[in-house]
C-alpha cells in the first residue's frame, strides 16, 4: 500500500506517483512552513485515541510480549508534553532566531525533504521516524520495512484525517529494497536520508545517496553490561536477567555480553553458572516462544563449532556453556564485544578495568548503551571511563532499554539533524 | 558394509525392533568408513570425542554427531577421493546456498532396492500404463535439482503413456503452466488409462482450485493417484490443511483419499518415506529419527516437538549417516496411528527460523539470514 497526499493507493501506482512527486514537493516547499503546533496537536490526538482503545483491533495484530508497556511508551511519545519537551530540549530557542544583529539574521529551518528508510525491528518505528521529521517541519517520504503489517499507513491515514494540513507532508511507499530505481528516485528528491538498519542497509544507502545529501544513520548497536561489585546483588542480577528476557536481546540497547571486572576465567565461569538461575527465573516470567528462531540459532552455533573443529581454530572449545530451560549463559575467555545468540543466550566475559578502552574502541561503531552494576563509590568513575570509549548511555541493571524523556538517540538530537541553519544578510 | 546388505534384504520394511541389531552394526560400519576416509568428518568426531568403534547400542547411534543441512550448504564433504565418478544431487536452496551431495553407484543401488521394497510394500509399482502429470521441472541437463529427478524417476514406476510437465522452461527460467495442466486433465479424463499426478503439493492444489472456480469437475479413471513429493513445506500448519486437499481432490478429480499418496525424502537423507492409509509417515527400517531439544540437542521423548535428526547407514560417498534438516517435528508412537504398523511416525510441524524477526542488535541480520522470509511457492527445498 502507498499513502500519498492522504490517499491510499495500491502498490502498482508507485512509478506514476513517483514521477509526479518532485513537482508536488516543490509546491509544498514553496508554501508556508509547517507549524510544529499542528504536528504536536495531531499526534497528541492520535496518542489519546490509541490510549482510549480506539484502534485495539489494529493493535491486537501485533504479536509481542510486553505489548502493553510498548503501547504505553508509544502513547507517551506522542503526547503533547513529550513532544513539546523534545522540541525544547533538542532545538531549544534556536528554532526561530539563533541570533540577530544589525546586519545578519541567523535562524533554524527544516531541512526540506526527508527520505526515511525504516527498519522492521519495532512496529511503531516508521511512525516515530515520520513524527520526528514532521516535528522539525519536513516533508517525509518513507519506505516501509518489508515486515510492516499495515500499521504505519493506517496510523498516518488516521492522523491526516484528523489534521488534513499534514497530507502533503507524508508519503509512504511499500517499495522493496530490491527496487533500486525507485529507491534512487526517492533518494534524489531528498535533502536528507534517514536510515534505520544494519551495516548492510547503511552501506547500501551510502551508495545510493548523491554527494551532498545529508545522511542520518541510525545503525544497529551492541549493548553490554559491566559488573564491578554490587550494590544489591540479588536485585541487580534479577533486574538484568529480566531485561534480557523482556527484550529477548533484540534491541540496540539489549545486553549481549556481561563483562566482569576480572582477569580470572574461573571467576567468569563461576558468575555464569550462578547467573543461569537468575535467567531461568526471568525466562519463566517472560518465556521465549520463538522456538523456530532458537532452533535456527542452535544449528548455526553447531555448524560454527564444526567449522572450528575442521579449521583447527578451537577458540570456542574453551567456552563453558551453562544451559537452563531454553536459555544459556556462555562463559567465554576472550573479551570481544559481540552479538550473542539472543533470545536469552548471553555471554559472560572477563574485562579488567584497565582494558575497557582498548576492548571497546575496537567496536566503537557499535557502542551505544552500557549497563553498569558496581559499588556506589565506583559508579561515577566507571561511568565516565565507559563513556570515554564512545558509549552514549550508561544505565542501571534493569534499565538498559528504558527510554528517558529528552534522551539523545545514538548520541545525537535527531531534530538538530533534521534541520539546517540559515543566515540572511540585510 | 555387509550389514547394509543384510538390512536391505530384511523382509518387513517397518520392523524397527527386529532390525535394530542390523541397523546398529550397519551404522558402526558406515561411521568407521566415514571416519577413515573423510578428514573433515574425522576432525568433527574427534573434536566431539566420539569413537566409531564404540557404537554398540541405539543410544550410541543417537550420540553420533549429526551434520545439519546448513553444514552441507557451506561445505563440500566427501569420503571418496575421486569425486568425479559420483552422481551429484543438489537441493534447490534459497539465496544461492545449496547442498551438493555426492552419491556412489553402490549407494544408489542400495537406495533403489530400498525404494523398490517400500513401494512394493505399498503396491505402488504397477504394470498398468498411466498418463502422468508431473508437477516438477522438465528434465534438462543443467537442472540437477533432486526434485526434478525424483519426479521424473517416479514416472517409471508404472509405464508412461504420456507426460505433461507443469513447470516449463521459458526464457531461461521455470514457470508454472497451469492452463496446460488443466487441459491435460480434461484430455486424460476421457481416456481409459489411470492418471498419476506427481510432484509439488501446492501446484496440484492450485489446479484443483482453478477447476473448482471454473466449476469444472472430472472423474478420472479408476486407480488414478495423486502422488505428492517435493517437500512438505506446502503442508505446514499455516498452509493448506490436508483435509481440504483431500475433499477438493474428490470433488474436482474424483480421486479418493486412499489414492492420495505422499512421499518425503531429503537430498541429505534420501530414504523414501511414504504415508500410510492414515497419512502418517512411519519410519522404515533403513532410517531412524531422533527429535532433539532446540537448545541443548538432547533427545526428546516421543510426542514432543523439536529438531528432526535423520539417521541412516545406507550411503557411503558422503557422511549422511546422521543429518539434521531445517525441520521441526514430532515423533509419535506407532501404536497411536492405528494402521497396524508399529514403527513410530514422523510429523513435520514447520521449518526453523523466525518469519519476521525484528531486531536492531548489530550483526543480527547475518545470524538470522532472511532465507526463510522468501516463501517461494515453486520451492521444493527437498
Amino acid at each position: 500500500m502507498i499513502l500519498a497526499n492522504g490517499i491510499v493507493y495500491e502498490t502498482d501506482a508507485q512509478n506514476e506517483l513517483l514521477s509526479g512527486l518532485p513537482e508536488k514537493l516543490n509546491k509544498t516547499l514553496n508554501a508556508k512552513p509547517l507549524d510544529s503546533e499542528i504536528v504536536i496537536n495531531a499526534f497528541d490526538n492520535l496518542g489519546q485515541r490509541i490510549a482510549q482503545g480506539e484502534f485495539s483491533d489494529l493493535i491486537s495484530s501485533i504479536e509481542m510480549s510486553g505489548k502493553d508497556e510498548y503501547i504505553d511508551l508509544a502513547v507517551r511519545m506522542m503526547s503533547r508534553k513529550y513532544l513539546e519537551y523534545k522540541l525544547k530540549v533538542e532545538l531549544g530557542d534556536s528554532k526561530t532566531d539563533l541570533f540577530k544583529d544589525n546586519r545578519i539574521t541567523c535562524g533554524r529551518v527544516p531541512l526540506g525533504v526527508l527520505f526515511h528508510i525504516a527498519a522492521g525491528n519495532m512496529d511503531a518505528l516508521p511512525v516515530v521516524s515520520i513524527a520526528e521529521g514532521l516535528l522539525a517541519g519536513n516533508i517525509n517520504i518513507l519506505k516501509l520495512p518489508s515486515v510492516d503489517n499495515g500499521l504505519t499507513v493506517k496510523a498516518m491515514e488516521i492522523l491526516i484525517e484528523f489534521e488534513p494540513r499534514l497530507k502533503d507532508y507524508i508519503y509512504i511507499f511499500d517499495t522493496p529494497s530490491s527496487d533500486v530505481v525507485a529507491m534512487k528516485k526517492m533518494a534524489d528528491m531528498a535533502d536528507g536520508i534517514v536510515v534505520w538498519g544494519g551495516d548492510e542497509a547503511v552501506a547500501a544507502v551510502r551508495s545510493l545517496a548523491k554527494p551532498g545529501t545529508r545522511l542520518i544513520e541510525w545503525g544497529h548497536k551492541l549493548g553490554f553490561m559491566y559488573i564491578s561489585g554490587f550494590e544489591n546483588k540479588e536485585q541487580e542480577l534479577k533486574d538484568l536477567a529480566e531485561h534480557i528476557m523482556v527484550t529477548k536481546q533484540l534491541l540496540c540497547s539489549s545486553c549481549q555480553v556481561i563483562y566482569i571486572n576480572t582477569e580470572s576465567f574461573d571467576e567468569v565461569k563461576e558468575f555464569a553458572k550462578e547467573f543461569v538461575d537468575y535467567l531461568n527465573a526471568a525466562a519463566a516470567k517472560y518465556p521465549v516462544d520463538e522456538i523456530g528462531a532458537i532452533a535456527e540459532i542452535s544449528i548455526k552455533r553447531r555448524v560454527a563449532l564444526y567449522d572450528e573443529l575442521i579449521g583447527g581454530d578451537l577458540s570456542s572449545k574453551d567456552e563453558a556453556v551453562f544451559y537452563g530451560d531454553n536459555i544459556s549463559v556462555t562463559a567465554s575467555p576472550d573479551s570481544e564485544l559481540e552479538l550473542s545468540y539472543m533470545f536469552g543466550n548471553v555471554y559472560v566475559k572477563p574485562l579488567p578495568r584497565r582494558d575497557i578502552m582498548s576492548v571497546l574502541r575496537a567496536k566503537k561503531e557499535y557502542l551505544q548503551t552500557a549497563g553498569l552494576i558496581c559499588s556506589p563509590e565506583l559508579r561515577d568513575e566507571l561511568a565516565a571511563e565507559i563513556l570515554r570509549t564512545g558509549v552514549e548511555r550508561v544505565t542501571r541493571a534493569g534499565n538498559m532499554s528504558f527510554y528517558f524523556d529528552g534522551e539523545s538517540h545514538d548520541g545525537e538530537f535527531p531534530l538538530l539533524r533534521y534541520t539546517r541553519i540559515i543566515n540572511i544578510e540585510k | 558394509m555387509k550389514s547394509v546388505g543384510r538390512l536391505l534384504r530384511y523382509k518387513d520394511v517397518y520392523d524397527i525392533d527386529g532390525s535394530e541389531e542390523l541397523f546398529i552394526d550397519a551404522m558402526r560400519e558406515n561411521c568407521k568408513f566415514q571416519y577413515d576416509n573423510s578428514e573433515d568428518y574425522r576432525k568433527i568426531l574427534d573434536g566431539m570425542n566420539f569413537n566409531p568403534d564404540n557404537i554398540k547400542s541405539m543410544e550410541d547411534v543417537t550420540n553420533i554427531p549429526f551434520l545439519p543441512t546448513l553444514f552441507f550448504k557451506t561445505h563440500r564433504i566427501s569420503s571418496y577421493k575421486n569425486t568425479k565418478h559420483l552422481y551429484k544431487a543438489t537441493s534447490s536452496g534459497t539465496q544461492g546456498k545449496f547442498s551438493e551431495i555426492g552419491f556412489d553407484i553402490g549407494s544408489l543401488w542400495s537406495a533403489m532396492i530400498m525404494s523398490l521394497r517400500i513401494l512394493r510394500h505399498w503396491k505402488i509399482i504397477s504394470p498398468i500404463p498411466c498418463n502422468y502429470i508431473v508437477f516438477g521441472y522438465q528434465p534438462k541437463k543443467s537442472n540437477r535439482t533432486a526434485v526434478s529427478k525424483t519426479a521424473f524417476l517416479t514416472t517409471l514406476l508404472a509405464p508412461a503413456l504420456h507426460r505433461t510437465y507443469a513447470l516449463k522452461y521459458i526464457n531461461g527460467k521455470y514457470e508454472p503452466d497451469l492452463e496446460a495442466v488443466f487441459e491435460a486433465v480434461k484430455r486424460y479424463s476421457k481416456k481409459k488409462a489411470p492418471v498419476r499426478f506427481m510432484g509439488f503439493p501446492s501446484y496440484t492444489f492450485f489446479v484443483m482450485q482453478m477447476m473448482e472456480e471454473r466449476g469444472v469437475s472430472v472423474k478420472l479413471p479408476k486407480n488414478s493417484k495423486i502422488m505428492l513429493a517435493g517437500g512438505w513445506k506446502q503442508f505446514y500448519k499455516e498452509a493448506v490443511e490436508k483435509d481440504v486437499f483431500y475433499s477438493l481432490a474428490k470433488k474436482t478429480l474424483g480421486i479418493e483419499e486412499e489414492n492420495i499418496v505422499e512421499y518425503y525424502g531429503a537430498v541429505e537423507h534420501p530414504i523414501l518415506y511414504t504415508d500410510c492409509p492414515n497419512h502418517h509417515f512411519h519410519v522404515p527400517i533403513y532410517s531412524r529419527v531422533v527429535i532433539r531439544d532446540v537448545n541443548t540437542f538432547k533427545p526428546l521423548p516421543n510426542g514432543q516437538m523439536g529438531l528432526v535428526n535423520l539417521i541412516t547407514p545406507l550411503f557411503k560417498a558422503t557422511p549422511l549417516l546422521s543429518v539434521m534438516p531445517d525441520d521441526l517435528g514430532i515423533l509419535h508412537d506407532g501404536c497411536e496411528c492405528g494402521c497396524g504398523i508399529k514403527s513410530p511416525y514422523l510429523e513435520i510441524i514447520g521449518r526453523v527460523g523466525l518469519k519476521d524477526i525484528k531486531t536492531c542488535a548489530a550483526g543480527a541480520s547475518d545470524l538470522l539470514d532472511k532465507s526463510n522470509l522468501s516463501k517461494v511457492i515453486q520451492g521444493g527445498e527437498k
